[in-house]
Protein backbone atom coordinates (compact mmCIF):
# COMPACT_ATOMS: atom_id res chain seq x y z
CA UNK A 1 0.00 0.00 0.00
CA UNK A 2 1.79 3.13 -0.81
CA UNK A 3 0.21 6.87 -0.26
CA UNK A 4 1.06 9.83 -2.10
CA UNK A 5 0.45 13.62 -1.13
CA UNK A 6 0.60 15.60 -4.17
CA UNK A 7 0.89 19.48 -4.12
CA UNK A 8 -0.08 21.78 -7.23
CA UNK A 9 -0.38 25.68 -7.50
CA UNK A 10 1.51 26.18 -10.70
CA UNK A 11 -1.25 28.64 -12.37
CA UNK A 12 -4.21 30.18 -10.25
CA UNK A 13 -5.40 27.30 -8.48
CA UNK A 14 -3.53 25.52 -4.98
CA UNK A 15 -4.89 21.97 -5.07
CA UNK A 16 -3.52 19.64 -2.26
CA UNK A 17 -4.43 15.67 -2.79
CA UNK A 18 -3.66 12.58 -1.06
CA UNK A 19 -3.65 9.34 -3.64
CA UNK A 20 -3.28 5.58 -2.11
CA UNK A 21 -3.19 3.12 -4.75
CA UNK A 22 -5.14 4.09 -6.90
CA UNK A 23 -7.77 5.74 -5.20
CA UNK A 24 -8.63 9.17 -4.25
CA UNK A 25 -8.77 10.10 -0.52
CA UNK A 26 -8.83 13.73 -0.90
CA UNK A 27 -8.42 16.32 -3.30
CA UNK A 28 -9.52 20.13 -1.83
CA UNK A 29 -8.31 23.01 -4.14
CA UNK A 30 -8.95 26.82 -3.80
CA UNK A 31 -8.97 28.87 -7.20
CA UNK A 32 -7.56 32.52 -6.73
CA UNK A 33 -10.08 34.81 -9.12
CA UNK A 34 -9.05 38.00 -10.16
CA UNK A 35 -11.62 41.28 -10.59
CA UNK A 36 -13.14 41.28 -13.81
CA UNK A 37 -11.17 42.36 -16.69
CA UNK A 38 -7.59 40.93 -14.99
CA UNK A 39 -5.55 38.19 -15.69
CA UNK A 40 -3.84 36.52 -12.90
CA UNK A 41 -0.06 37.95 -12.07
CA UNK A 42 2.58 35.42 -10.56
CA UNK A 43 3.01 37.50 -7.07
CA UNK A 44 -0.44 38.29 -6.45
CA UNK A 45 -0.76 34.14 -7.11
CA UNK A 46 1.62 33.64 -4.93
CA UNK A 47 0.16 35.80 -2.53
CA UNK A 48 -3.44 33.96 -2.23
CA UNK A 49 -1.37 30.44 -2.31
CA UNK A 50 0.83 31.69 0.83
CA UNK A 51 -2.44 32.52 2.24
CA UNK A 52 -4.73 29.31 1.97
CA UNK A 53 -2.02 27.11 1.52
CA UNK A 54 -1.55 25.35 5.27
CA UNK A 55 -5.54 25.53 5.50
CA UNK A 56 -5.76 23.56 2.79
CA UNK A 57 -2.87 21.16 3.77
CA UNK A 58 -4.89 20.74 6.69
CA UNK A 59 -8.17 19.67 5.02
CA UNK A 60 -6.27 17.06 2.48
CA UNK A 61 -5.24 15.05 5.79
CA UNK A 62 -8.95 15.34 7.52
CA UNK A 63 -10.34 14.83 5.06
CA UNK A 64 -8.63 11.71 4.16
CA UNK A 65 -8.52 10.73 7.43
CA UNK A 66 -5.04 10.42 7.94
CA UNK A 67 -1.87 11.10 10.19
CA UNK A 68 1.53 12.47 8.78
CA UNK A 69 2.73 9.08 9.68
CA UNK A 70 0.54 7.43 6.65
CA UNK A 71 1.84 9.14 3.78
CA UNK A 72 4.29 7.54 2.14
CA UNK A 73 5.58 9.92 -0.31
CA UNK A 74 5.80 14.01 -0.64
CA UNK A 75 5.07 14.71 -3.99
CA UNK A 76 5.00 18.36 -5.40
CA UNK A 77 4.87 20.37 -9.07
CA UNK A 78 8.55 20.86 -10.13
CA UNK A 79 7.12 23.10 -12.98
CA UNK A 80 6.51 23.76 -15.53
CA UNK A 81 4.17 27.64 -14.35
CA UNK A 82 4.60 30.84 -12.82
CA UNK A 83 7.67 31.05 -10.55
CA UNK A 84 6.68 32.37 -7.50
CA UNK A 85 3.27 30.53 -6.55
CA UNK A 86 5.17 27.51 -7.71
CA UNK A 87 8.15 28.07 -4.97
CA UNK A 88 5.41 29.15 -2.41
CA UNK A 89 4.07 25.77 -2.90
CA UNK A 90 7.44 24.03 -3.51
CA UNK A 91 8.41 25.16 0.41
CA UNK A 92 5.43 24.07 1.84
CA UNK A 93 6.21 20.48 0.18
CA UNK A 94 10.05 20.32 0.90
CA UNK A 95 9.45 21.53 4.61
CA UNK A 96 6.85 19.08 5.54
CA UNK A 97 9.16 16.20 4.06
CA UNK A 98 11.72 16.70 6.44
CA UNK A 99 9.60 16.90 9.47
CA UNK A 100 7.47 13.81 8.29
CA UNK A 101 10.64 12.33 7.54
CA UNK A 102 9.32 11.20 4.23
CA UNK A 103 11.03 11.27 0.27
CA UNK A 104 10.30 14.10 -1.92
CA UNK A 105 9.24 13.96 -5.93
CA UNK A 106 9.38 16.99 -8.02
CA UNK A 107 6.33 16.30 -10.80
CA UNK A 108 5.77 17.84 -14.31
CA UNK A 109 2.46 19.34 -14.09
CA UNK A 110 1.71 18.03 -17.40
CA UNK A 111 2.57 14.38 -16.57
CA UNK A 112 0.11 15.03 -13.46
CA UNK A 113 -2.59 15.51 -15.96
CA UNK A 114 -1.98 12.74 -18.00
CA UNK A 115 -1.35 10.53 -15.14
CA UNK A 116 -4.68 11.02 -13.64
CA UNK A 117 -6.53 10.94 -17.02
CA UNK A 118 -5.23 7.21 -17.13
CA UNK A 119 -6.32 6.39 -13.79
CA UNK A 120 -9.84 7.91 -13.86
CA UNK A 121 -10.52 6.51 -17.55
CA UNK A 122 -8.06 3.61 -17.38
CA UNK A 123 -7.52 4.47 -21.09
CA UNK A 124 -4.79 1.72 -21.98
CA UNK A 125 -2.23 3.36 -24.10
CA UNK A 126 -3.98 6.50 -25.51
CA UNK A 127 -2.91 9.82 -27.56
CA UNK A 128 -3.13 12.37 -25.14
CA UNK A 129 -4.11 15.67 -26.12
CA UNK A 130 -3.26 18.21 -22.91
CA UNK A 131 -5.17 21.23 -24.17
CA UNK A 132 -5.27 23.84 -20.93
CA UNK A 133 -6.47 27.73 -20.32
CA UNK A 134 -4.48 29.57 -18.31
CA UNK A 135 -4.36 33.06 -18.33
CA UNK A 136 -6.89 35.25 -20.22
CA UNK A 137 -8.01 39.14 -20.06
CA UNK A 138 -11.64 38.87 -19.16
CA UNK A 139 -13.79 37.33 -16.02
CA UNK A 140 -12.06 35.11 -13.94
CA UNK A 141 -15.18 33.87 -12.33
CA UNK A 142 -16.19 31.11 -14.25
CA UNK A 143 -13.66 30.78 -16.43
CA UNK A 144 -12.86 32.40 -19.33
CA UNK A 145 -13.26 29.44 -21.58
CA UNK A 146 -16.25 28.86 -19.52
CA UNK A 147 -17.77 31.89 -20.51
CA UNK A 148 -16.91 31.15 -24.38
CA UNK A 149 -18.49 27.91 -24.11
CA UNK A 150 -21.47 29.06 -22.37
CA UNK A 151 -21.79 31.64 -25.13
CA UNK A 152 -21.01 29.63 -28.16
CA UNK A 153 -23.78 27.37 -26.97
CA UNK A 154 -25.89 30.55 -27.89
CA UNK A 155 -24.19 31.11 -31.22
CA UNK A 156 -25.05 29.44 -34.88
CA UNK A 157 -23.76 31.91 -37.68
CA UNK A 158 -20.22 30.68 -38.84
CA UNK A 159 -17.40 33.34 -39.36
CA UNK A 160 -14.42 32.54 -40.90
CA UNK A 161 -11.47 32.80 -39.14
CA UNK A 162 -8.02 32.07 -39.65
CA UNK A 163 -7.01 28.35 -39.22
CA UNK A 164 -3.26 27.35 -38.93
CA UNK A 165 -2.01 23.83 -39.06
CA UNK A 166 0.99 23.01 -40.01
CA UNK A 167 2.06 19.03 -39.48
CA UNK A 168 2.10 18.47 -35.98
CA UNK A 169 1.53 22.42 -35.13
CA UNK A 170 -0.47 24.89 -34.14
CA UNK A 171 -0.96 28.61 -34.20
CA UNK A 172 -3.40 30.67 -32.31
CA UNK A 173 -1.43 34.12 -32.86
CA UNK A 174 -3.26 34.75 -36.33
CA UNK A 175 -6.94 33.65 -34.89
CA UNK A 176 -5.94 36.07 -31.99
CA UNK A 177 -5.26 39.27 -34.02
CA UNK A 178 -7.97 38.62 -37.01
CA UNK A 179 -10.84 38.70 -33.86
CA UNK A 180 -9.11 41.39 -31.54
CA UNK A 181 -9.05 43.89 -35.39
CA UNK A 182 -12.68 42.54 -36.66
CA UNK A 183 -14.43 41.67 -33.56
CA UNK A 184 -15.98 45.32 -33.09
CA UNK A 185 -16.37 46.17 -36.55
CA UNK A 186 -18.65 42.86 -36.87
CA UNK A 187 -20.22 43.43 -33.53
CA UNK A 188 -21.62 46.87 -33.82
CA UNK A 189 -22.03 46.64 -37.60
CA UNK A 190 -24.80 43.93 -36.16
CA UNK A 191 -22.64 41.72 -38.75
CA UNK A 192 -22.87 39.21 -36.03
CA UNK A 193 -23.26 38.23 -32.52
CA UNK A 194 -20.79 37.71 -30.15
CA UNK A 195 -22.28 34.70 -29.49
CA UNK A 196 -21.59 33.72 -32.98
CA UNK A 197 -17.71 34.87 -32.81
CA UNK A 198 -17.74 32.43 -29.68
CA UNK A 199 -19.48 29.84 -31.71
CA UNK A 200 -16.77 29.95 -34.81
CA UNK A 201 -14.03 30.38 -32.54
CA UNK A 202 -14.65 27.01 -30.46
CA UNK A 203 -15.51 25.65 -34.04
CA UNK A 204 -12.14 26.56 -35.89
CA UNK A 205 -9.99 26.13 -32.86
CA UNK A 206 -11.23 22.91 -31.93
CA UNK A 207 -10.62 22.09 -35.60
CA UNK A 208 -6.99 22.38 -35.37
CA UNK A 209 -6.91 20.41 -32.21
CA UNK A 210 -8.21 17.42 -33.64
CA UNK A 211 -6.62 17.36 -36.77
CA UNK A 212 -3.80 17.39 -35.17
CA UNK A 213 -5.02 14.68 -32.91
CA UNK A 214 -5.80 12.58 -35.54
CA UNK A 215 -2.45 13.07 -37.08
CA UNK A 216 -1.02 11.64 -33.95
CA UNK A 217 -3.24 8.96 -34.10
CA UNK A 218 -2.17 7.92 -37.91
CA UNK A 219 1.51 7.97 -37.22
CA UNK A 220 1.45 5.96 -34.18
CA UNK A 221 -1.45 4.06 -34.84
CA UNK A 222 -3.52 4.82 -31.93
CA UNK A 223 -6.84 3.66 -31.14
CA UNK A 224 -7.37 5.58 -28.23
CA UNK A 225 -7.31 9.42 -27.31
CA UNK A 226 -7.63 10.59 -24.17
CA UNK A 227 -8.25 14.36 -23.44
CA UNK A 228 -6.41 16.36 -20.44
CA UNK A 229 -6.30 20.35 -19.47
CA UNK A 230 -8.91 22.26 -18.27
CA UNK A 231 -10.09 22.93 -21.81
CA UNK A 232 -10.44 19.25 -21.89
CA UNK A 233 -14.13 20.25 -19.72
CA UNK A 234 -15.71 21.42 -22.97
CA UNK A 235 -17.95 19.65 -23.90
CA UNK A 236 -18.27 20.73 -28.33
CA UNK A 237 -14.24 19.83 -28.29
CA UNK A 238 -15.50 16.35 -26.67
CA UNK A 239 -18.22 16.28 -29.52
CA UNK A 240 -15.87 17.28 -31.69
CA UNK A 241 -13.25 14.69 -31.06
CA UNK A 242 -15.80 11.82 -30.32
CA UNK A 243 -16.97 12.13 -34.29
CA UNK A 244 -13.46 11.86 -35.15
CA UNK A 245 -12.70 8.66 -33.23
CA UNK A 246 -16.19 7.38 -34.37
CA UNK A 247 -14.47 7.63 -37.64
CA UNK A 248 -11.58 5.85 -37.26
CA UNK A 249 -13.68 2.95 -34.87
CA UNK A 250 -11.33 4.66 -31.91
CA UNK A 251 -12.08 5.40 -27.98
CA UNK A 252 -12.30 8.75 -26.49
CA UNK A 253 -11.43 9.05 -23.24
CA UNK A 254 -12.28 12.51 -21.09
CA UNK A 255 -12.75 13.35 -17.06
CA UNK A 256 -14.58 15.55 -15.37
CA UNK A 257 -13.81 19.29 -14.05
CA UNK A 258 -12.68 17.55 -10.73
CA UNK A 259 -10.21 16.19 -12.34
CA UNK A 260 -9.32 18.12 -15.81
CA UNK A 261 -8.40 21.42 -14.02
CA UNK A 262 -5.79 21.50 -11.96
CA UNK A 263 -5.68 19.79 -8.60
CA UNK A 264 -3.47 18.44 -6.03
CA UNK A 265 -4.41 14.62 -6.72
CA UNK A 266 -2.92 14.66 -10.09
CA UNK A 267 0.42 15.15 -9.01
CA UNK A 268 0.06 12.36 -6.18
CA UNK A 269 -0.95 9.86 -8.61
CA UNK A 270 1.81 10.84 -10.87
CA UNK A 271 4.29 11.06 -8.00
CA UNK A 272 3.00 7.67 -6.98
CA UNK A 273 3.65 6.12 -10.03
CA UNK A 274 7.33 7.23 -10.22
CA UNK A 275 7.81 6.38 -6.62
CA UNK A 276 6.76 2.94 -6.81
CA UNK A 277 9.41 2.85 -9.85
CA UNK A 278 12.25 4.27 -8.32
CA UNK A 279 12.44 7.92 -8.65
CA UNK A 280 13.05 10.44 -5.84
CA UNK A 281 13.89 14.36 -5.55
CA UNK A 282 16.97 15.36 -3.32
CA UNK A 283 16.55 18.31 -2.19
CA UNK A 284 19.32 20.03 -3.62
CA UNK A 285 17.57 19.37 -6.77
CA UNK A 286 13.85 20.71 -5.80
CA UNK A 287 14.10 23.81 -7.39
CA UNK A 288 11.03 24.71 -9.57
CA UNK A 289 11.44 25.66 -13.14
CA UNK A 290 8.77 27.93 -15.36
CA UNK A 291 9.78 25.63 -18.71
CA UNK A 292 9.71 21.98 -17.94
CA UNK A 293 8.43 19.85 -21.27
CA UNK A 294 6.81 17.05 -21.10
CA UNK A 295 9.07 15.33 -23.16
CA UNK A 296 12.58 15.82 -20.56
CA UNK A 297 10.63 13.58 -18.45
CA UNK A 298 12.02 10.04 -17.93
CA UNK A 299 9.24 7.78 -18.05
CA UNK A 300 10.38 4.86 -15.41
CA UNK A 301 7.45 3.41 -14.58
CA UNK A 302 5.85 2.22 -18.18
CA UNK A 303 6.97 0.80 -21.02
CA UNK B 1 23.33 46.13 8.70
CA UNK B 2 23.70 47.41 4.54
CA UNK B 3 26.94 48.86 3.43
CA UNK B 4 28.74 49.41 0.71
CA UNK B 5 32.06 48.74 -0.57
CA UNK B 6 33.39 51.18 -2.99
CA UNK B 7 35.82 49.65 -4.31
CA UNK B 8 33.45 46.95 -5.58
CA UNK B 9 30.51 48.89 -5.66
CA UNK B 10 28.10 45.86 -4.27
CA UNK B 11 25.53 46.49 -1.69
CA UNK B 12 26.11 43.75 1.01
CA UNK B 13 22.98 42.42 3.76
CA UNK B 14 23.15 39.64 6.63
CA UNK B 15 20.37 38.42 8.24
CA UNK B 16 21.12 35.63 11.16
CA UNK B 17 17.66 33.72 11.90
CA UNK B 18 17.95 32.08 15.64
CA UNK B 19 15.78 28.99 15.39
CA UNK B 20 14.55 26.38 18.42
CA UNK B 21 16.89 23.89 17.67
CA UNK B 22 19.57 22.77 15.43
CA UNK B 23 17.28 20.48 13.77
CA UNK B 24 14.88 23.37 12.31
CA UNK B 25 17.36 25.61 11.17
CA UNK B 26 18.96 22.61 9.28
CA UNK B 27 15.20 22.11 7.64
CA UNK B 28 14.72 25.87 6.80
CA UNK B 29 18.27 25.94 5.40
CA UNK B 30 17.05 22.60 2.88
CA UNK B 31 13.98 23.84 2.28
CA UNK B 32 14.87 27.57 1.39
CA UNK B 33 18.43 26.80 -0.66
CA UNK B 34 17.40 24.72 -3.80
CA UNK B 35 15.53 27.83 -5.72
CA UNK B 36 17.70 29.82 -7.56
CA UNK B 37 16.79 34.07 -8.04
CA UNK B 38 14.49 34.73 -10.19
CA UNK B 39 16.89 37.69 -11.37
CA UNK B 40 19.39 36.41 -13.61
CA UNK B 41 22.31 38.90 -12.20
CA UNK B 42 23.22 41.84 -10.35
CA UNK B 43 22.44 39.81 -6.84
CA UNK B 44 23.61 36.63 -5.23
CA UNK B 45 23.01 35.27 -1.74
CA UNK B 46 24.42 32.38 0.14
CA UNK B 47 22.56 30.46 3.25
CA UNK B 48 24.51 28.69 6.15
CA UNK B 49 23.39 27.24 9.27
CA UNK B 50 25.51 27.51 12.59
CA UNK B 51 24.18 25.59 15.87
CA UNK B 52 20.16 26.68 15.49
CA UNK B 53 21.05 29.64 13.61
CA UNK B 54 20.31 30.10 9.63
CA UNK B 55 22.17 33.37 8.25
CA UNK B 56 22.40 34.34 4.89
CA UNK B 57 23.87 37.26 3.10
CA UNK B 58 23.28 39.05 -0.01
CA UNK B 59 25.61 40.48 -2.30
CA UNK B 60 23.78 43.27 -4.94
CA UNK B 61 24.51 45.92 -7.69
CA UNK B 62 21.96 48.05 -6.75
CA UNK B 63 19.59 48.85 -3.73
CA UNK B 64 16.10 47.94 -5.99
CA UNK B 65 17.36 44.56 -6.18
CA UNK B 66 18.67 43.75 -3.04
CA UNK B 67 15.57 44.92 -1.59
CA UNK B 68 13.02 42.88 -3.88
CA UNK B 69 15.25 39.84 -2.72
CA UNK B 70 15.13 40.54 1.17
CA UNK B 71 11.62 40.96 1.36
CA UNK B 72 11.14 37.79 -0.89
CA UNK B 73 13.04 35.87 1.10
CA UNK B 74 11.53 37.07 4.52
CA UNK B 75 7.79 36.21 2.79
CA UNK B 76 9.26 32.88 2.04
CA UNK B 77 11.07 32.26 5.75
CA UNK B 78 7.90 33.04 7.33
CA UNK B 79 5.89 30.31 5.13
CA UNK B 80 8.84 27.65 6.15
CA UNK B 81 8.22 28.79 10.24
CA UNK B 82 4.81 28.20 9.84
CA UNK B 83 4.63 25.26 8.37
CA UNK B 84 7.02 23.97 11.16
CA UNK B 85 4.82 25.41 13.79
CA UNK B 86 1.41 23.67 12.23
CA UNK B 87 3.10 20.52 11.18
CA UNK B 88 6.48 20.05 13.16
CA UNK B 89 6.43 17.40 16.16
CA UNK B 90 5.75 20.17 18.99
CA UNK B 91 2.10 21.02 17.43
CA UNK B 92 1.04 17.94 15.49
CA UNK B 93 -2.62 18.50 13.71
CA UNK B 94 -5.59 17.22 14.95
Amino acid sequence: MTVVIGFEGSANKIGIGIIRDGEVLSNPRRTYITPPGQGFMPSDTARHHRAVILTVLKEALEQAGLKPADIDCVAYTKGPGMGAPLVTVALVARTVAQLWGKPLLGVNHCIGHIEMGRLITKANNPTVLYVSGGNTQISNDPSPGYNIEQMAKRGSQYVELPYTVKGMDVSFSGILSYIEEVSHKMLSSGQCAAEDLCFSLQETLFSMLVEITERAMAHCGSQEVLIVGGVGCNLRLQEMMGVMCKERGAKLFATDERFCIDNGAMIAQAGWEMFRSGQVTELEDSWITQRYRTDEVEVTWRD
Amino acid sequence: MAATDGERNKLEFSLDVPFPSSREAAIALRSLSPDREPRKGGISKQLTVSDSTLSVRWSADEARILRVSVNSFLDHLSLVMETMEMFGPRCPPQ
